[in-house]
């Protein structure tokens, strides 16, 4: 008699369909296994949106009374184990839905297992996630984020990977054998069930105590209740006065939005060559976010609080090298670069410089038909 | 007493003055629509609201029908909007234009309200203009004596409802409610509808109809302050590229939205007072200094367009050529020149 | 933004003119009279009325206000609505399925809490397509928040008018009020109205002043953002809230009507010769007519009947009623409406009434009668027939409380 659930944390349509393979292998292996089960998406994730993070869940029970306990739920609690799709995600997750940031392990259980898909090292990720506060273990498979469209789905086996993994970290949700069964009838690929026995033979997970992790206090706020909440479906706007900053005379911080700040949403920022801007404007004007603040020099600093990671300023950016997106893992915070360059401008190159070279590649989603083909040729060569 | 209706009337309908900005750098800093909204990351609408709203200022109220600019942007006790911001019906973008334009007038001709020009700005998506709201849409481009300007932003699907085609999906373009299968390859068989034409040709007393891209930006912020200063009601009709519903990598927003214009599938246009001109890249094109592209160059970048084969991108391209060799006014009226 | 108005009446003495005017027509100069500033309009009959005597105030220059003929319903009330939210104030109508094209405009209106006033010219719904007054158009917002009036006379159209807009324009409440008039026998009939002078209006009804809800460049709030599962029921219980208050409001503003306009009347309900009724009718709106008519005669031949009329339907009357009626054998409860499938199969009001008595000790039997829809007239022989039916109910006879009576119509 046991109950065991699964949430599968992801960037918002890149990952839809990943997410969504993951937790319908899960069901269909759990049911060849004599289980019942069932599989959704947070309902206020839909509909979703590029990058921002969202969630679904796989909940398999023996018996149906059992599995009842965990139907009719947007969140589940208490899981058995969290998939992180993009270890990015380790930083925090603000979903469009949620207020203030989630913690990555906070629906875990203790003794649960966080599994990320990653090529940094444990101790790496481990210092992104927040202090959990009681123990569980982390597992990796080593793995660059799987990242696709809406419409082509990027075929690269990753679902299949974490599958074979989740067998290997929760036995007692699925086993490996009920899995590649389910790879075979669903995909009718044996390379794919290949990549999941490969992956149940190389996951291994370390345990994480409960005083490790970031002790940042994730960013929240409290629901004001009917009596206190404005009548008549009114809120107050942002004020239109620019924001005072510190050491910042001249220049321009717009207010933003202090409720949602979207930079959970990040999977890539942009590092600015403060000594090749040509203060041309592009990147502040294109930008759909307002991320760029206009320092007292005139130069424009992308606010981590706010930018997204788009890659539009890298785009519409005339000058070569001005404007390099770099993987978000590299970054511990969301410090200014215009003030780390002008506190230390040799200091900021030797920084800059190191930051937008070795840095693993991403790639967000569709560039050409035929690409993917491409990908998936290049990576198994 | 009528006498005295028209005389504050004249005073009333005087708009701001809201010269064009020259070059990005004459763009000021202030931010009327702020970071935080809860959109897609490049997403060219927010961009537009962005835009849209930095080009009308602050002594502006911005009404928005439903769709992803109402529920990405407004999440209750979170919003973006610096300006005053309400919401309105998917249906009602045009309604909700005469309703505060209305307002506003008669409290100022009464003595209710202090004098002084407001713009009135509303604005909706494809769905709820180019399809559900048409009529009412068509109903605020009479009411000549309102200071309204209606955006209809469009990402050519039902964006905010997990992407289904709108009567302004591309010809083919895969959604959830057209998705290609192995009987149907084409589902979606409508071909685009051609909003700011008919608005231009249908109303003779509006003023002014424009087409904007965001990968234009000074011209889009441009469009909305000519908008605002020529008064009465004014339609704007802005391409914006969605890597969501589209499906390309979010970096080339920009870039999508100059092969729309590139290709000729695009072409940027203004209408003013009856006289219309072309601008930009497609002034070029029409002139024949610049050829068009061909369009498999925009499709083929995109995922909603990766089941076409051949006969399809030739079928899309041969409209397009239609559309700029035998169209009286290539993008605005579909109909030959009269023999 | 708009300072109050300071008010002009120094007497409470009732001015104004007698007019033959017909019950579209008085709301029309109710809308004068409250200074409306935005009004639009879409034709469609009955209600269409009161829009045609409207315009002609305008075009004659007796009434300045915005009338926007809009091309639908749900165009209509979303003007209005909008127009509201930049503190107009406002005045609008329809009838029968015109009120549900407009259904949308209707549902966010009182969400909004947007103190609009519309008079529902009542009409039965298509198909069939006719023109008579049935209750059902009106009634399907019950649920929503709006407030629901039934009025009987032109003067009380008019003086339920005025009063209309200062209850749902009062920072209390700010929801939105139906006001119904019953096709043809009050739309197009006319009768004596004194017509109120502007001053002592002016003394009754304030400025509508939104307060910091006022969507302007100098108040500059978001209104309306979408909400999720977080947030829906704080907002609906605010809603709740503000209609539970209504009653005090709407008590006080009867009163203070009745001090300026010399004109007293119980806010909720009118009791007619239910003093020492043993059976009582209950009914809505125009057949009050034909049902006081027959209670006069039936009173007459001795029969301890009375008559009460439900003036609002939300609030509902839930306290009066109880007063009223717990005292009596038995109810016949004579609906214009119908409610297919529900309990008893029985009219909207008559089940709501059931609601409102079962906590009652000693309730009385209670018999639904269906009569008069599409307009067809309820004759004072159909109401002597009904309260034949419900005093046998009351002596213990073979009527069935557990079944509805259609009257009037053919077998």
């Amino acid at each position: 008699m046991s109950t065991g659930s699964v949430e599968v944390v992801y960037r918002g349509i890149f990952q839809k369909t990943l997410a969504k393979n993951i937790c319908r292998g899960v069901v269909f292996a759990a049911k060849k296994e004599g289980k019942i089960g069932t599989a959704f998406g947070r309902y206020s994730d839909s509909p979703e949106r590029n990058g921002i993070p969202a969630k679904q869940f796989a909940v398999v029970s023996d018996t149906h009374d059992e599995l009842q306990e965990h139907l009719a739920r947007y969140e589940p609690d208490n899981n058995d184990v969290t998939i992180a799709c993009d270890d990015t995600l380790c930083k925090g997750i603000e979903s469009w839905a949620w207020y203030g940031l989630q913690p990555i392990n906070k629906l875990l259980k203790k003794g649960g297992t966080l599994l990320v898909t990653s090529f940094q090292s444990p101790n790496k990720l481990i210092n992104f996630i927040h202090r959990k506060g009681e123990p569980y273990n982390l597992a990796l498979i080593r793995a660059q984020a799987s990242f696709s469209g809406l419409w082509v789905y990027k075929d690269d086996h990753t679902d299949a990977r974490l599958l074979g993994a989740l067998a290997k970290v929760a036995p007692h949700i699925v086993g490996i054998d009920a899995i590649c069964e389910v790879i075979e009838e669903q995909w009718k690929d044996d390379l794919k069930v290949i990549s999941a026995r490969k992956s149940f033979d190389a996951t291994k997970s370390q345990p994480v105590s409960a005083e490790q992790g970031n002790e940042e206090v994730p960013f929240s706020f409290e629901k004001p209740g009917w009596k206190t909440m404005e009548e008549g479906l009114v809120i107050r706007g942002i004020s239109a006065e620019k924001q005072v900053v510190a050491g910042r005379d001249g220049g321009y911080v717009p207010t933003r939005n202090a409720t949602f700040k979207k930079y959970s949403t990040r999977t890539m920022r942009p590092v600015i060559n403060f000594d090749t801007c040509t203060k041309c404007t592009l990147c502040w004007l294109n930008c759909p976010d307002t991320c760029f603040d206009i320092t007292p020099d005139g130069l424009y600093d992308a606010n981590m609080d706010a930018c997204c990671g788009c890659g539009v300023c890298e785009a519409v950016c005339p000058v070569a090298d001005c404007v390099t997106m770099v993987n978000e893992e590299a970054f511990d915070d969301n410090a200014s670069q215009w003030e780390m360059w002008v506190k230390d401008k040799k200091g900021y190159e030797t920084w800059m410089t190191e930051k937008i070279s070795d840095q693993p590649a991403r790639t967000h989603g569709f560039h050409h038909v035929g690409q993917y083909a491409e990908e998936a040729t290049n990576e198994s060569a | 007493m009528s006498d005295v209706i028209e005389e504050s009337l004249e005073d009333y309908i005087k708009t701001q003055v809201l010269e064009p900005w020259k070059g990005p750098k004459n763009v000021p800093e202030q931010e009327y629509f702020t970071s935080g909204h809860r959109t897609c990351q490049g997403c060219e609408s927010a961009q537009i609201m962005k835009l849209m709203a930095k080009a009308a200022g602050p002594r502006t109220v911005i009404l928005g029908s439903t769709g992803c600019m109402y529920v990405a942007n407004t999440t209750y006790y979170s919003t973006p909007w610096v300006v005053p911001w309400m919401h309105t019906q998917l249906g009602s973008a045009g309604s909700a234009a005469v309703g505060t334009a209305a307002g506003l007038k008669v409290q100022m001709r009464k003595g209710k309200m202090a004098k002084e020009p407001i713009n009135v700005i509303v604005f909706c998506g494809d769905g709820g203009g180019a399809d559900m709201g048409l009529s009412a849409i068509s109903a605020a481009l009479q009411h000549t004596h309102y200071n309204l300007l209606i955006l209809m932003y469009d990402n050519e699907s039902y964006a905010n409802t997990d992407i289904q085609v709108s009567g302004s999906s591309p010809w083919g373009a895969n959604s959830t409610f057209s998705p290609p299968g192995k009987a149907r390859r084409i589902m979606n068989r409508r071909w685009k509808k051609n909003m700011a034409g008919m608005m231009a040709a249908g109303h003779p007393d509006c003023k002014y109809v424009a087409t904007v891209c965001t990968s234009a930006p000074m011209e889009a912020m441009n469009s909305v302050r000519k908008a605002l200063s020529i008064g009465g009601p004014t339609f704007i009709h802005s391409l914006d590229p969605c890597p969501k519903g589209w499906d390309y990598d979010p970096m080339f927003s920009h870039e999508i939205g100059e092969l729309a214009i590139e290709t000729g599938i695009w072409p940027l246009y203004e209408i003013e007072e009856g006289k219309i001109t072309m601008y930009g890249k497609s002034r070029r094109i029409l002139r024949g200094q610049l050829k068009r592209k061909p369009v498999a160059d925009y499709l083929m970048r995109q995922g909603r367009f990766a089941h076409f084969i051949d006969e399809d991108i030739e079928y899309f391209q041969g409209k397009i050529d239609e559309m700029w060799e035998k169209w009286l006014i290539p993008g605005v009226i579909p109909i030959a020149a009269p023999a | 933004m708009n300072p109050p108005k300071t008010a002009t009446a120094e007497t409470m003495v009732t001015g104004g003119t007698e007019e033959l005017i017909s019950g579209s027509e008085a709301i029309a100069h109710a809308c004068r009279l409250a200074d409306v500033d935005v009004i639009t309009a879409y034709p469609i009959r009955p209600y269409d009325t009161v829009m045609q005597y409207v315009s002609q105030m305008i075009s004659n220059g007796d009434f300045d206000c915005e009338f926007i003929v809009a091309e639908s319903e749900h165009s209509q009330f979303e003007i209005v609505k909008h127009a509201s939210a930049v503190g107009a104030r406002v005045f609008v109508g329809s009838s029968g399925v015109g009120w549900f094209y407009a259904f949308e405009a209707l549902a966010v209106t009182a969400g909004l809490r947007i103190p609009m006033v519309a008079m529902v010219g009542n009409r039965a719904l298509d198909d069939p397509g006719a023109f008579g007054v049935e209750h059902n158009d009106a009634l399907a917002v019950r649920d929503l928040g709006w407030m629901l009036v039934w009025v009987e006379t032109a003067q009380e159209a008019l003086d339920t008018a005025l009063i209309a807009y200062r209850v749902a324009e009062d920072k209390r409440i700010f929801l939105p009020i139906a006001i119904s008039c019953d096709g043809a026998f009050l739309t197009h009939s006319q009768a004596i109205v004194n017509v109120p002078d502007q001053a002592t209006v002016d003394s009754f009804l304030p400025r509508y002043d939104r307060g910091d809800k006022l969507l302007h460049p100098d108040n500059p709030i978001t209104i309306a953002p979408q909400a999720n599962e977080d947030w829906v029921m704080e907002i609906r219980r605010q809603s709740d809230a503000a209609m539970r208050r209504t009653r005090d409001v709407i008590t006080e503003a009867y009163e203070d009507f009745g001090d300026k306009f010399g004109r007293e009347q119980e806010p909720f309900i009118e009791r007619y010769m239910m003093e020492d009724a043993e059976i009582a009718l209950v009914g809505m709106g125009t057949l009050a007519l034909p049902v006081k008519v027959a209670v006069r005669k039936m009173r007459a031949q001795g029969q301890k009947v009375g008559f009460v009329r439900v003036r609002w339907f939300r609030p509902f009357p839930t306290e009066e009623l109880q007063d009223v009626l717990s005292g009596v054998a038995a109810v016949g409860v004579i609906d214009r409406d119908y409610s297919f499938g529900s309990t008893f199969h029985s009219g909207v009001l008559a089940n709501e009434l059931r609601s409102a008595l079962y906590p009652v000790e000693n309730r009385p039997k209670i018999i639904s009668f269906i009569a008069g829809l599409g307009g067809r007239e309820v004759n004072t022989d159909n109401v002597i027939v009904i309260a034949g039916m419900v005093a046998d109910a009351a002596a213990g006879g073979d009527m069935n409380d557990q079944d509805t009576y259609w009257i009037g119509v053919r077998e």
